[in-house]
């Protein structure tokens, strides 16, 4: 089948307003969007600059606006998408290059809550031992890979970079809710702050964009709720 | 140097966040509705001569009624959903379900103030 690339296109050494550019590909339902960018790249248009590293899902760098909503290209098939595909760069975030956007916006947030183990305990001689029940407690939060999706899908980080945005508050879930660490009242505060979760305003963008299929709703929520009641529940 | 981060209406608009982002839109709307309203009133109010009792029949007018009644109910039902979830986080699981309750319940009873208010309006 032919399948049609409607790509965003932008130099910042050469363009002064980014533009669209339209390739034509012979192409296999089962393709994944990241086959056709590469496709385009090898053999029409060198020029094109995107991100990709696994291309297995893994990595996260390859999360880009097709057809109008976040995805990973790789993990993005054609029969899924149809055969006139647009892609464009993330939201919120400042393009460098073409699908290209500068992350340090993003990881600046995600670094602002403290997502390492913190404790004073001493270090013991083997593992920190944890109950299963207390594992599964923050193992949604676990999978996050950092692709920013959730976050650059959210209006309320489009409005403001300040707010630390969805991938932060799931990076701190993950260690709130870790009985082992004891830096969750740090992180809560952190949170309340104007910045932190109150500007979430439960639109669910984030989630539908996971492509870890990640209840981020449900963790801000949760974040939301031990910040009210003081509880890790 | 490169783009900034500005993200346009444009844009905002054409994101596909689907069935939630569109509750969202809605509630937007539907929260700027009622300042309008309560505004119109408000400046009805003050506004004296022949100003004041035209700013009456604009928001007196059975198309504004009907406009102004979507924008309280859809915000009433949808903010109530947005509270519950946030109240009981275990719930947000069920997001989808919620938001096709919600349209289950504001559709009737909007399709039948619009029922009643035209009826009245064209003198049934």
């Amino acid at each position: 089948m032919e399948v049609t690339l409607k790509i965003f296109r932008y130099n910042p050494e050469t363009d002064k307003k980014p533009s669209y550019k339209s390739y034509k590909l012979d192409a296999n339902e089962m393709d994944r969007v990241l086959d056709l960018l590469e496709k385009v790249k090898g053999y029409q248009d060198g020029t094109l600059s995107f991100r990709r590293s696994c291309a297995h899902g893994i990595c996260g760098s390859d999360a880009m606006r097709i057809n109008g909503m976040n995805r990973l290209a790789c993990k993005t098939l054609i029969r899924d998408v149809g055969t006139r595909v647009t892609v464009e760069p993330i939201l919120g975030l400042p393009v460098l290059k073409d699908l290209i956007v500068d992350m340090e916006p993003f990881f600046d947030n995600f670094r602002s809550v403290k997502p390492w183990f913190i404790t004073a305990d001493p270090e013991p001689e083997k593992e920190r031992y944890q109950s299963p029940e207390a594992r599964a407690r923050f193992d949604d939060t676990t999978k996050c890979i950092l692709c920013a999706c959730c976050t650059t899908s959210c209006p309320s980080f489009w409005g403001s970079e300040k707010y630390v945005g969805p991938a932060a508050i799931v990076a701190a879930h993950r260690f709130i809710f870790d009985d082992r660490d004891q830096a969750a009242a740090e992180r809560l505060q952190i949170l309340n702050e104007a910045t932190g979760v109150h500007r979430c305003h439960t639109i669910f963008n984030c989630t539908m964009a996971c492509p870890r299929e990640i209840q981020i709703t449900k963790a801000i929520g949760e974040v939301k709720m031990a910040i009210s009641t003081g509880i890790l529940d | 140097m490169g783009l900034k981060r500005d993200v346009s209406l444009k844009d905002f608009l054409r994101y596909k966040g689907k069935g939630p982002m569109l509750t969202f839109i809605l509630h937007r709307i539907g929260g700027l509705g009622m300042v309008t309203f309560v505004g119109l009133h408000v400046l009805a109010s003050f506004v004296g001569g022949r100003v004041g009792p035209a700013i009456n029949l604009i928001y007196e007018n059975w198309i504004f009624q009907i406009v102004v009644f979507f924008c309280v109910l859809f915000h009433v039902i949808n903010g109530l959903r947005i509270v519950i979830l946030d109240l009981w986080p275990k719930l947000i699981e069920h997001q989808r379900e919620a938001i096709w309750l919600e349209w289950m319940i504001f559709l009737p009873v909007y399709g039948m103030a619009v029922y009643v208010i035209v009826n009245t309006a064209l003198g049934g």
